[in-house]
């Protein structure tokens, strides 16, 4: 099936911040070429590694951002490598770079001149704070953003004298990414219509800053400060616990007050599991009383916490969830692989990875469509691996390639 | 009351045309983003239960959310307050043409039916089997105009045995495992302290959604895009799933989560920091502090004033920090404690450490001297709330920026134009259904 980014080309330098960018539009069909320094995009050397070795082509957090890119590697700071990302963007349909303001430029890379000689070029710059500004040139990584963006202030534990927590796996910088493709889409579309490319900045601190739902609206309109709460929403006061240990000892995602609708099933999962009390009396038909006893120590409190500590967190979901419950299980990511339900909607793509000799289940992607096809195809490149193919693409003859290699200019 | 029209933005995605049946939180982003380059996405309500985000408490008036919360949820309750359009929903909702239409009525479902042979995009965020009980499911949709983009959004997916299973967003984070890998070691999971999936999950639905209409724009077919959060979420944790498939290493395990230490890279020092002050909740203040190189942990070493650090055994080597983190937390806690967490972070900045301030939402919109260079935070005009500061669109586009000046549509705002101008109804024909309690 044709894919709908099929036939767009997109450069990407390699950096940790906008590597989501190009796999998904790797994904979606586009094809990426991954112009990396020879040393490996910062992407290869974070880890975790195949048996924990460090090796550049089996970086598994490199695998995971970089499904169906093409690498090139090229020192871009000396002239021959310049010259060579130049005639790569001069036919580009986008470029996808996150260095620091004022890097390209020096090099002449910066959008006034490419864009000049390709005007249809969508040059997509993925930054810390912008191109400008009191901090643009700030030191951050992912963490950092979750710190100064607000993830971190509403999120972590209801003590107000423990650390403050972001959450893993790159989550500022997908943001910012999705951010990202979701522009880049735009400027596809528009430049359908006018033949003309864009330069587009988007800053990962702004994606940050408005992702953090209704605290900046708590702050902004009623002048509430917001207080961490374990396992869930922080508000302007503490409210009932929502995170309960099942019999497995597995956390639960599980609320306590119940609905008309919900109460009778609940009576009738407490009566059979002999923790019911006097909750089937006709007064806790009062949703009112019902809350009153939602507290810590209240009777409903006690009977429902008594209920979940009989019963393992798999079940626990599935009959709470009968009843109308809107509770869940706090699984482990890998939890899911065993579940049927994802692996009925197809969620799980083979990728051949020759590195270790087998194939492995790689997550689709965000979207199931019969019509949108966004998944990745192929495993990520090897360092380097399409170097020399490109630059003949390029019109670089052997003498040229050879030349550049043994320079270290390429690799 | 005079209300000013609005969705005259002028952008490239002028002529889409957008049926926007969201509410709640992620399904309102994935048409939200649209609105700001010229789509014109009419959001359509049930006309006697407007989006309960409209409810929100008013600025200076004593109505508190609690209270409008318990008038919605209460069965059978009917509301005290008139609905209005609450600054949140201007976030959420911002740009978009507000129609009120009762599908389960006949002549409601015939007009719906209209509306969706003229568009180019229908979204949705209900239970799963909501659209079909309407006999208006993807075979109908697409029966009806076959270039029509279809998004469904929901916590399990509208296929698969869970697709039933009731989600807001904290469960989407826990059953993704995106709650599991924050928190510290040997704790409960800390999880996320809002509903990043509503958030960021709105915008990955809000990009699906754009490439799924730029292929309906390349093909002139349309498709269904069957969006589960809980995938999506899934999608933002690759690399859990690779490692535990090469390796074999669970993240159930020993000493997982890290907290906010790093385990790719394995660098150190890389923490929060308790420092001077505490926030108008009595929270401690913090600062998160990195090094991931010799020369960040050499710069922070001589601003801490201990460069015996730096000869240390337990710290030679970045190796050697992240053995010993605990112990060098506790050394540069010990320095950020009595000190101001701003001073900490434009000092470490100025010598290259990675710095940053646990931001609050005050910090960001009162004290942020970036966010306001990028002016994130414009004020937008609405006629019933007045003039107000909201969190703006924030990518900049050099051709076709988004239009940070719209608002969110009052309550059927637009029913004349949406029935009048684009479904020819004459207005007699629309005080007719009005009356019906049509629309």
């Amino acid at each position: 099936m044709a894919k709908v980014l099929n036939g767009i080309t997109v450069v990407e330098l390699a950096d940790r911040r906008n590597q989501m960018v190009g796999k998904i539009m790797s994904d979606a069909g586009a094809r990426v070429i991954q112009v990396e320094p020879v040393t490996g995009s910062p992407g290869r050397w974070t880890g975790p590694f195949v048996n924990d070795v460090e090796d550049p082509d089996k970086c598994l957090d490199y695998w995971w951002f970089n499904t169906g890119k093409e690498s090139v590697a090229l020192d871009i700071t000396r002239p021959p490598g310049r010259d060579a990302l130049r005639r790569l963007l001069a036919t580009a349909d986008v470029f996808v770079e996150s260095t620091k303001p004022g890097t390209l430029a020096a090099l002449g890379l910066d959008y006034d001149t490419i864009g000049a000689r390709n005007p249809k070029l969508i040059y997509a710059s993925l930054t810390d704070f912008g191109p400008d500004g009191p901090w643009a040139h700030l030191e951050m990584n992912d963490q950092a953003h979750l710190a100064l963006g607000g993830q971190m202030g509403v999120s972590g534990y209801s003590d107000p004298h423990e650390h403050p927590m972001g959450g893993h796996g790159r989550q500022a910088y997908n943001m910012a990414s999705v951010m990202m493709t979701h522009s880049i889409t735009v400027a596809l579309w528009d430049r359908m219509a006018t033949n003309l490319g864009q330069f587009i900045d988007v800053s990962i601190h702004d994606c940050c800053a408005i992702c953090t739902e209704r605290s900046v609206s708590y702050w902004l309109w009623y002048n509430q400060a917001n207080v961490r709460q374990t396992g869930q929403h922080a508000g302007p006061a503490y409210g009932l616990p929502i995170q309960v240990q099942a019999a497995d000892g597995r956390y639960m995602n599980a609320r306590f007050n119940f609905t008309q609708g919900q109460w009778p099933g609940m009576v009738k999962w407490m009566t059979e599991l002999g923790v019911v009390g006097d909750l089937a009396e006709e007064k806790y038909n009062d949703a009112k009383l019902r809350a009153a006893e939602a507290v810590p120590g209240g009777t409903v409190e006690v009977a429902v916490s008594k209920l979940l500590s009989m019963v393992p967190a798999q079940e626990a979901f599935e009959r709470a969830q009968s009843i109308g419950l809107t509770w869940g299980v706090i699984r482990s990511p890998e939890e899911n692989l065993e579940m049927h339900h994802f692996e009925e909607r197809g969620f799980w793509r083979q990728i051949e990875q020759p590195e270790i000799g087998k194939s492995i289940p790689y997550p689709r992607g965000f979207w199931k469509s019969d019509g949108l096809d966004v998944s990745p195809d192929g495993r990520a490149p090897h360092l380097g691996e399409h170097t020399k193919a490109i630059l003949r693409e390029v019109e670089y003859d052997d003498a040229e390639i050879e030349a550049m290699t043994t320079t270290g200019v390429a690799r | 009351m005079s209300i000013a029209p609005q969705g005259m933005t002028r952008g490239p995605l002028n002529g889409i045309r957008i049926i926007d049946l969201t509410w709640k939180a992620v399904g309102p982003w994935s048409a939200r983003m649209l609105t700001p380059y010229g789509a014109e996405v009419i959001h359509v309500e049930p006309p006697h239960e407007p989006d309960d985000h409209r409810w929100d408490a008013r600025r200076g008036q004593g109505i508190t959310m609690t209270d409008h919360q318990v008038a919605h949820t209460e069965p059978g309750a009917v509301p005290s307050i008139p609905y209005y359009t609450a600054p949140y929903y201007s976030q959420i909702h911002n740009g978009k043409h507000a129609v009120s239409i009762n599908t389960r009525h006949p002549e409601g479902k015939r007009l719906f039916e209209e509306l969706v042979k003229v568009s180019d995009g229908l979204t949705e965020n209900f239970s799963a089997r909501v659209l079909d009980n309407w006999g208006l499911g993807w075979e109908r949709l697409h029966e009806l105009n076959e270039r029509l983009v279809y998004l469904s959004t929901s916590g399990f997916g509208h296929a698969g045995e869970l697709s039933h299973y009731r989600t807001y967003g904290p469960i989407v984070q826990a059953e993704s495992g995106l709650t599991f890998v924050s928190g510290l070691p040997g704790r409960e999971p800390a999880g996320w302290g809002y509903s990043h999936m509503d958030i960021c999950g709105g915008w990955i639905g809000g990009l699906g959604f754009l490439l799924a209409l730029l292929q309906a724009k390349q093909t002139g077919q349309g498709t269904y895009v069957d969006y589960a959060v809980t995938e999506g979420a899934m999608s933002l944790l690759g690399t859990y799933f690779l490692d535990f498939q090469a390796n074999g290493r669970p993240t159930r395990r020993k000493g997982f989560p890290p907290g906010n230490h790093s385990e790719w890279p394995a660098v150190a020092p890389h923490n929060t920091y308790r420092t001077a002050g505490i926030d108008r909740q009595g929270q401690d203040w913090w600062v998160f502090i990195a090094c991931e190189t010799q020369e960040q942990w050499e710069a922070l070493v001589t601003e801490m004033g201990k460069p015996e650090l730096l000869s240390d055994p337990r710290f030679v080597t970045m190796k050697d920090r992240v053995a010993n983190q605990d112990v060098l937390d506790e050394i540069i806690s010990t320095w950020t404690a009595p000190r101001r967490r701003f001073d900490i972070m434009t000092r470490l900045q100025d010598v290259g450490v990675i710095a940053a301030v646990v931001e609050t939402a005050e910090d960001r919109v009162e004290y942020d001297p970036q966010l306001r260079h990028r002016e994130l935070y414009p004020l937008i005009q609405h006629p019933e709330v007045g003039e107000f500061a909201y969190e703006a669109f924030p990518p900049k586009l050099s051709r076709t920026p988004p239009d940070n000046s719209l608002r969110g549509p009052a309550v059927h705002e637009h029913d004349d134009y949406v029935f009048g101008q684009i479904l020819g109804l004459s207005e007699r024909e629309r005080s007719d259904l009005r009356a019906e309690g049509v629309i």
